[in-house]
């Protein structure tokens, strides 16, 4: 329902993600999604988890990465938490550059930005990162619900 | 994600199901690339009909096996790439360096050809 907030927190630990994976899917019927809004909130949620996991706890399962979930009237929002001392998003390569495309990495902020409408970082002084990712319903696109 | 493995002349085909998300996955992936290669198969073909969706983790992947077959001197093609995936491949520019196939037998034929 509009308002509520969905919470979810999970230990740092990359299999999880597959658990992370089917509550969204859970989630996205629920909230009665259409399959490319489920997709882009999807993708990009796991993209965020995996960052955090990786970045912002190096794996240490001791450390909790929490989500939130906020369905309101024109969008969603969800949010990913993490305990790590963040980045500086300016500094990221562009990994669309031809040098950069054969790397394996670094192409999860560009995939979250490309997926949904919104993405916004905002660091705690080196004790944490919130990440935003917003993604507008598509009655909100033009095209009615 | 599961993957099955058919073998034909020197390509070898693997059928992906599921999603393609790194985490355990890249490690099976990377194993049954591997060993495809010491089997004396040159080419991939990787079938992607039944993945649902990638992550920037499933295309590191994709990639780590890409290089991978060609420091063999082999080729990796992508069959049966969903729009979703399409999608992302072409905002990540990574379509500029995996040839697409919707039809099993021409993406056969192309490595003859090459």
């Amino acid at each position: 329902m509009p308002g509520e907030i969905i919470t979810f927190s999970f230990p740092s630990r990359l299999e999880l993600l597959a658990v992370l994976d089917k509550m969204l899917e859970g989630l996205s019927e629920q909230l009665e999604l259409d399959e490319e809004t489920a997709a882009a909130v999807t993708i990009s949620s796991i993209e965020a988890a995996t960052n955090a996991i990786q970045h912002g706890h190096q794996r240490d399962p001791s450390k909790a990465v929490g989500m939130e979930f906020e369905l309101e009237r024109d969008q969603i929002e969800v949010r990913v938490r993490d305990l790590g001392p963040g980045f500086d998003p300016s500094l990221l390569e562009d990994p669309t550059d031809p040098v950069n495309l054969l790397r394996a990495r670094g192409r999860g902020i560009h995939i979250m930005r490309s997926l949904m409408d919104e993405v916004i970082f905002e660091f705690q002084n080196g004790h944490g990162t919130l990440v935003r990712l917003r993604k507008r319903l598509p009655s909100h696109n033009g095209t009615p619900r | 994600m599961k993957i099955q493995r058919h073998d034909t002349d020197d390509v070898a085909v693997l059928r992906v199901s599921g999603k393609l998300m790194g985490g355990p996955d890249a490690d099976a992936f990377l194993s049954v690339v591997r060993q495809a290669l010491a089997d004396g198969k040159r080419h991939l073909l990787v079938d992607l009909g039944a993945v649902s969706w990638i992550n920037s983790t499933g295309l590191g992947i994709l990639i780590s096996s890409y290089t991978t077959v060609r420091k063999h001197e082999g080729l990796l093609k992508l069959l049966n790439v969903n729009r979703r995936i399409e999608s992302i491949l072409m905002t990540t520019k990574l379509n500029t360096y995996f040839e697409s196939f919707q039809d099993e037998e021409r993406a056969l034929e192309s490595f003859r050809a090459a």
